[in-house]
């Protein structure tokens, strides 16, 4: 278990969203989510399955599929913590870009990166990615844990977007794939609806 | 608490109905923002952009909102949280004057604001506002496009402006720039198209794709005496005092935009839901945000140099609204951000407004108290 976590944020972070959730995916039947649609690799699409399209996934090489009537899964809190690496990688390359984009730029005659607020946002960020990396570990089978770990990680990425500016909002930047590491937790994640 | 007068609730009642019709185009305009002809000659969008043009410039004056839709910071406000309810993205993909219009009627002469109209008259003209630049975001004060002076008279407009709604398809907008280092140099020129020397290109966005948001480059774009505005203007009115008084406007306009996504998100939960007990919080929340608003714009009307209660609007109802789509998207369980396309686009949407006209740091320092004499944020 400890492995399968840190070879998934490994491969989250060095080869791409697609890449980590094929790791994650590993022994999963991905025709199985919790819910009507599964989300998986391009490359893993089952033959004739029904594939709803979505620009963003798309570009992250990730299709979603629509899951005829099914039993979910088994396995899917576990399934949960390894995508929860997956994104620990994609959020680390997220807060990267930011520290690079904030390191050449000044506000006020000061770099932008030393500003307050800003290093404020970071170092939570920094914070809540090593505390959440350490719950993967010790409470990766604990399926409130993996769900609330999804919830926090959409936050965070969504704080370190911001600090992107307007390139943060581009499809092209580095905050597409965590938008859509955002959907495929959502169509893999377990929870009662509301 | 702001109650709404009686023409303001009508007007209220109006875009509620009118934000059907917006949510109907809602998906083709995301999936295809530069095919509007299906669109523009709807009821719904040419009532809009009369309703955004003065009553002078007006060609014919029957639209559905009456005179109100711009009378006044709360009524802008009362509308855009109706109808972003309906869709955001539709209303940014409208031609009209928009933002523009809100620079020309604060700066503008009698004379440009005329031009202005007449050039969007023919409800086929998008118009844009050029104001962020890359390196430099929405600190305007840093801006560095430039109105060099030209030997045969007037200004070359040089520089780059980034992240300009609809300017790729626009006809005419605002531009700011700067003549000089000081803040007092900075200035807005009206631009109309074709000119040479002006570039423009389509950036590819996560959400609110109908804004169809664009790179601008200039390279001696010319601009004559009678296209800078604010000519008419003593001196320190004429370039960032102006502006700052259309930020303040706009920014409680981005939030009541924002604030019907988050409705949007809410109602949409609602109609799935009947009856849920989860409602709950997130209504009163909302409830609760729009009173703010409401308040904040009727501050604006009264006051409209006050950066302080459109920046506490505008910074608390953006995350606000974001905080709903994602409370919707648990809401209806695993899965439902693909089973329900409108909600997911409302997911991308919601993170346009952070980025339009002050993030949300920026707010912060104009929020923030700060010794007598300091300076404040753009």
């Amino acid at each position: 278990m400890l492995d399968a976590i840190a070879e998934c944020e490994k491969a989250g972070y060095a080869d791409g969203l697609a890449a980590g959730l094929a790791q994650a995916l590993t022994g999963v039947d991905v025709l199985c989510p919790p819910g009507p649609v599964a989300a998986v690799p391009a490359a893993a699409v089952p033959a004739g399955a029904a594939v709803i399209g979505h620009r963003l996934a798309d570009l992250e090489g990730i299709s979603l599929v629509r899951c005829a009537d099914h039993e979910p899964a088994r396995g899917l809190t576990a399934l949960g913590a390894r995508l929860g690496a997956v994104r620990l990688g994609i959020t680390g390359l997220l807060i990267e870009r930011a520290v690079e984009h904030l390191s050449g730029r000044t506000a006020g005659g000061e770099a932008t990166i030393r500003k307050q607020l800003v290093a404020g946002t970071l170092a939570d960020a920094l914070t809540a990615t090593e505390s959440l990396r350490q719950r993967l570990l010790v409470a990766g089978h604990v399926a409130v844990a993996v769900t609330d770990l999804h919830d926090r990680l959409n936050a965070i990425d969504w704080e370190v977007a911001k600090l992107l500016g307007a390139s943060g909002y581009l499809a092209c930047g580095p905050a597409r794939g965590a938008y859509v590491a955002r959907l495929i937790a959502n169509c893999w994640i377990a929870r009662e609806a509301g | 608490m702001t109650e709404l007068e009686p023409a303001l609730r009508e007007l209220r009642s109006t875009c509620r109905e009118v934000a059907v019709d917006l949510r109907s185009r809602a998906l083709a305009v995301d999936a295809r923002p530069l095919e509007m002809a299906a669109h523009l000659d709807s009821e719904t969008l040419t009532s809009l952009r009369t309703a955004s043009t003065p009553r002078r410039f007006r060609d014919c004056d029957d639209s559905l909102f009456g005179a109100s839709y711009t009378g006044s910071c709360l009524a802008r406000v009362v509308a855009n949280a109706e109808l972003a309810c309906g869709d955001a993205g539709i209303l940014s993909a409208n031609t009209g004057a928009s933002l523009a219009g809100l620079a020309v009627d604060a700066l503008g002469s009698d004379d440009q604001q005329e031009r202005f109209y007449r050039a969007i008259a023919d409800g086929r003209t998008w118009t844009f506002f050029a104001m962020t630049e890359e390196a430099r975001g929405s600190d305007a004060s840093a801006m560095q496009t430039r109105l060099d002076k030209d030997p045969g008279g007037g200004w070359r407009l040089n520089g780059a402006k980034r992240y300009v709604a609809n300017a790729v398809r626009g006809g005419i907008g605002v531009v700011f720039a700067r003549t000089g280092p000081s803040a007092l140099t900075i200035r807005a020129a009206l631009v109309q198209l074709p000119a040479a020397g002006f570039d423009a290109h389509l950036l590819d966005m996560i959400g609110l794709r109908g804004a169809c948001i664009s790179g601008l480059a200039f390279d001696g774009v010319r601009i004559l005496p009678d296209e800078l505005l604010g000519s008419h203007l003593p001196a320190s009115r004429r370039g960032m005092w102006g502006a700052g008084r259309v930020f303040n406007v706009m920014r409680a306009q981005i939030a009541a935009q924002a604030l019907g996504v988050g409705f949007a998100a809410w109602g949409y939960v609602r109609e799935q839901r009947p009856g849920w007990s989860g409602l709950d919080l997130m209504s009163a929340r909302l409830a609760a945000a729009r009173a703010l608003l409401y308040d904040v714009a009727a501050t604006i009307d009264g006051s409209p140099g006050d950066r302080r209660s459109p920046s506490i609007a505008k910074l608390h109802v953006t995350d606000l609204a974001v905080q709903a789509t994602r409370w919707a998207e648990y809401a209806l369980g695993p899965g439902s951000l693909a089973e329900h396309p409108l909600l997911e686009k409302w997911c991308r949407d919601v993170f346009a407004f952070e980025f339009m006209d002050g993030t949300s740091n920026i707010l912060r320092l104009n929020i923030a108290p700060v010794p007598a004499r300091q300076g404040l944020a753009s």
